[in-house]
């Protein structure tokens, strides 16, 4: 399942950095850059859960697209009243990335270990 | 419940996919801002922009240089009529001389300024980079205190300067007449050469300053002859024309 993921990010990033040239006002380039961090961390959320054998597609799909609007709202928001609002989001964000891929590791570590155990 | 997991493998995949894409396009934005705002990503458009420019300069500059000598050609035949007319070409040149717009040589003086070698020391950083570097306003200072001495000529680094001559920094070049030239600058000066020399030489004058930062930024000699080239840029008039005389109220 991983393997599947892994190519569809690879996928992505080189059809994005060859086929699609979207103009973008430079203005969104922050909420851009938030809205994939968002991705990234719910991407990596699927990876545990999936690992747990507790995923599923709808809560997948739609923490992927109210985290990516919420992390650009926040951003919006933040830039309208002076405050680094984006900065809240980054922080979560990041701080769930780390916590969901010491888990992932810890999974791997445990399957290598009992695979040793057995073997 | 295959296919359960068939769909869960294809969402699963489309939303890294869509990770990817933003991923990969929020990259290339921000690459895009970063190349953007460093005009060093267009160096090598602007080197040959800059090199284009450069020759049709020189071709104008040779256009110029032909018509001026044709005007000379047509002023020579034209002085060698009649005798009004040997006067009318006599004041022709002095007018031509007082505008700077001939070939002219005397006694004068050479100074060339020039951006110290020294670095900057640590003592108090913060002053110091603009201190070794010769600025628009040290050769104005030098211009006008050359003037001022009586100076009938003066060129910096082979342009004349004349009425309408601006001397002006524009980030780490000088633009004199239009042309931008750097470090070091040779100010030619016709008049007396004592004269000069003292004037620039004065306690606290022009040349103070950048002597007590690094007196070899300064090198001054009297010349018994001193060549300076007459004025290259246009001479045309775009504004201005000769006003009616006023009448003068009793």
């Amino acid at each position: 399942m991983i393997a599947v993921g892994l190519i569809g990010l690879l996928l992505g990033v080189v059809i994005a950095s060859m086929a699609l040239d979207i103009p973008l006002p430079e203005e969104w380039a922050a909420y851009l850059s938030l809205a994939a961090l968002a991705g990234l961390d719910t991407a990596f959320g699927g990876w545990r859960a999936s690992l747990e054998g507790r995923f599923h597609p709808d809560v997948f799909v739609s923490g992927f697209i109210v985290n990516a609007l919420l992390a650009a709202l926040l951003a919006y928001l933040g830039d309208r009243i002076g405050v680094d609002l984006f900065l809240a989001a980054v922080v979560t964000l990041g701080g769930r990335m780390f916590l969901n891929l010491s888990l992932i590791r810890r999974y791997y570590l445990n399957q290598f270990a009992l695979r040793r155990q057995r073997g | 419940m295959k296919d359960n997991k068939l769909y869960q493998i294809l969402v699963f995949f489309i939303i890294w996919l869509v990770v990817g894409l933003l991923l990969g396009l929020a990259f290339k934005e921000q690459t895009r801002i970063r190349t953007a705002e460093l005009p060093s990503a267009r160096l090598p458009e602007l080197a040959r922009a800059y090199v284009q420019e450069k020759r049709s300069n020189a071709a104008l500059e040779e256009e110029i240089r032909q018509l001026r000598q044709k005007i000379n050609e047509l002023e020579n035949a034209f002085a060698s009529g009649t005798k009004q007319a040997q006067v009318l070409s006599q004041s022709l040149q002095e007018a031509k001389m007082i505008a700077g717009l001939l070939d002219v040589e005397g006694p004068g003086i050479e100074l060339i300024l020039q951006d110290s070698k020294r670095k900057p020391s640590g003592e108090s950083p913060e002053l110091l980079p603009e201190l070794y570097t010769i600025h628009d306003y040290d050769l104005l200072r030098v211009v006008n205190e050359l003037r001022q001495a009586g100076a009938e000529a003066i060129s910096i680094n082979g342009q004349r300067i004349v009425a309408t001559t601006g001397i002006r920094c524009t980030g780490p070049v000088v633009f004199i007449n239009d042309v931008k030239m750097a470090s070091p600058f040779t100010i030619l000066a016709i008049g007396d050469p004592k004269t000069l020399k003292g004037a620039l030489e004065m306690p606290g004058g022009a040349l103070a300053d950048l002597k007590s930062v690094d007196p070899k930024m300064v090198q001054l000699r009297v010349l018994d002859k001193v060549r300076i080239p007459a004025y290259g840029g246009s001479t045309q008039f775009r504004y201005v024309q000769p006003a009616p005389p006023q009448e003068v109220k009793q």
